[in-house]
């Protein structure tokens, strides 16, 4: 008998609590995600131990640490870009909107039903191919 | 996180270890914070809503959990419940994989060493059903999975898993039912000398152990039916050493002469085990006791002893953690269990024993003076002040 990788899905099914069971995978990725997080604390953590220990920093150093303007200012557009980023899906919408608005200045704005109705084509959409053309 | 004592402890990475804390870190948070979070729901919300529609409190924990499960904070508690369930398996099996053959090389270097105990595996042995066709409490592979030739590593996955799962609350040595349970039966009965100990269902010898600590003189002997937990347990105790004898045996067909044990233990076990299985168990528990030995089952308190709302609470694992026979079996009258094995009634007895890790040894010792009570939000619960609960019966 050669080694076999242990299996990790767990037979016998999961049980889902939510009336969709969508919410209770996002939860399930959200913890593993703070897991993550927490992870890279500890391991902040031991870096800075390791720092303190080695003489690389004095205890409490980074607490009372404070960014040069340049740094900061750096600092500043990596945060914007990364707050962009983790909102991104919502700015979709906003830009489709946006698009709707230029293509058509001048139309009236469509009754609801019309718009509604508009939604299963989406995939013919110019957002969609204009996601194509980028590729 | 609590790291194992013994040489089998895996190798693990700076992050592997954050994520097992976080995990156990988690599990804390779900089941003290938000167990009594629920609670307080409960009391506020859903208990005065039964009222209002039934005219009377809920009669049970079946009734309880039919009213708890429409409101949004069950809901979490019991996804969460669930993750940190899955996450527990999950935070093991990186550093497992990757020490795959360094544990093997291990356990066959502590094999080597002097015998202190022996380990007897059965070519071509069944594996019942109910732990051959299901991942109980969602550990994937079960107890009884193999993937090479003299496989230990479900063995080592229980191992870990539980330090990761237990928060503390297992003790250091992940022995704390063993050694709560195995000392104050030396202490509550000083007449009691055990030549030879039964452990059934021991896994990988954890509680075990913990009866050879407490009766040294005793042959102690451990029984299961997944062969990777028993190379594992023999391993292990070769590592602590300490004196088991292991077999691949199931607890339903002991192998043993008639009246050749004076203590059976399990711990744990019974849950895991259908009613009819649970019956035979008893019965054969019976038959290899000699007179006047003592039977003993540390488990989960039977409902029948518990509020409606505790029932409820510890009924969740039977509906949501793959343990299809954890409820039947605390449905279970355990007197008349043990009188249909052949126990006299008048022989039954019960307690519950505060953890001696958690209470420390004047508590602990001082509750063999006390009588048991069952019905307490601490009884068979891993949270803050746990308490084991145990039946059984002299012979």
């Amino acid at each position: 008998m050669s080694r076999e990788p242990m299996r990790r899905t767990i037979r016998g099914g999961r049980p889902y609590f939510f009336a969709d069971p969508a919410i209770d995978k996002i939860l399930n990725m959200v913890v593993v995600l703070g897991s993550e997080v927490w992870t890279l604390r500890e391991r902040l953590a031991a870096f800075e131990a390791i720092q303190v220990r080695q003489g690389g920093l004095a205890a409490g150093e980074i607490d009372a640490f404070d960014f040069s303007p340049e740094q900061e200012a750096k600092l500043a557009a990596e945060r914007k870009e990364f707050i962009d980023s983790l909102f991104r899906i919502l700015q979709e919408q906003v830009e489709e909107a946006r698009g709707r608005t230029a293509r058509a200045p001048q139309k009236p704005a469509e009754p609801v039903a019309a718009r509604k109705r508009a939604v299963p084509v989406r995939g013919k959409s110019s957002k969609t191919a204009k996601r194509r053309s980028r590729r | 996180m609590l790291e194992l004592k013994h040489e089998l402890k895996l190798d693990k990475s700076r992050d592997e270890k954050a994520r097992m804390n976080f995990v156990s870190g988690l599990r804390a948070h779900v089941l003290n914070d938000m167990a009594s979070g629920m609670r307080a729901v409960y009391d506020a919300e859903v208990e005065p809503g039964f009222r209002r529609a039934a005219g009377r409190a809920p009669a049970n924990g079946p009734e309880v959990h039919k009213a708890i499960k429409p409101n949004e904070y069950f809901k979490f508690y019991s996804s969460l419940r669930v993750t940190a369930q899955d996450m527990v398996w999950q935070s093991v099996f990186p550093p497992l994989e990757r020490n795959r053959t360094q544990l093997k090389d291990r356990a066959a270097k502590l094999s080597r060493r002097k015998k202190l105990g022996s380990l007897t595996l059965k070519e071509g042995f069944e594996v019942p059903r109910y732990v051959s066709a299901i991942d109980v409490h969602l550990m994937a592979g079960n107890y009884d999975g193999e993937y090479e030739a003299e496989d230990l590593a479900a063995g080592a996955l229980y191992d870990n898993g539980l330090a990761v799962f237990s928060f503390g609350l297992m003790g250091q040595n992940l022995d704390d039912i063993g050694q709560s349970i195995a000392g104050f039966i030396r202490l509550k009965f000083p007449q009691l000398k055990p030549a030879k100990i039964l452990d059934l269902g021991c896994t990988i010898g954890h509680n075990t152990g913990s009866w050879k600590d407490q009766f040294p003189q005793a042959e102690v002997h451990g029984i299961d039916v997944a062969a990777p937990c028993l190379r594992y347990a023999h391993a292990r105790a070769q590592a602590q050493g300490r004196a088991i004898h292991f077999h691949q045996m199931n607890a339903e067909q002991l192998e043993f002469p008639d009246a050749s044990f004076d203590v059976v233990f399990s711990s744990m076990f019974l849950h895991e085990v259908p009613k009819k299985g649970i019956e035979k168990i008893i019965a054969e528990a019976y038959r290899v006791l000699k007179p006047g030995g003592l039977m003993l089952h540390m488990e989960l308190p039977p409902n029948g002893q518990l509020s409606p709302y505790e029932a409820f609470y510890l009924d969740w694992d039977s509906a949501y953690n793959n343990e299809p026979f954890y409820k039947p079996f605390r449905d279970l009258d355990p007197v008349s269990v043990c009188a249909k094995a052949g126990f006299k009634s008048k022989n039954f007895l019960q307690f519950v024993i505060p953890s001696v890790g958690w209470y420390g040894e004047k508590v602990w010792s001082e509750a063999a003076t006390r009588p048991p009570e069952v019905d307490s939000d601490k009884t068979g619960r891993l949270t803050d002040g746990i308490m084991w609960y145990c039946f059984g019966a002299w012979k």
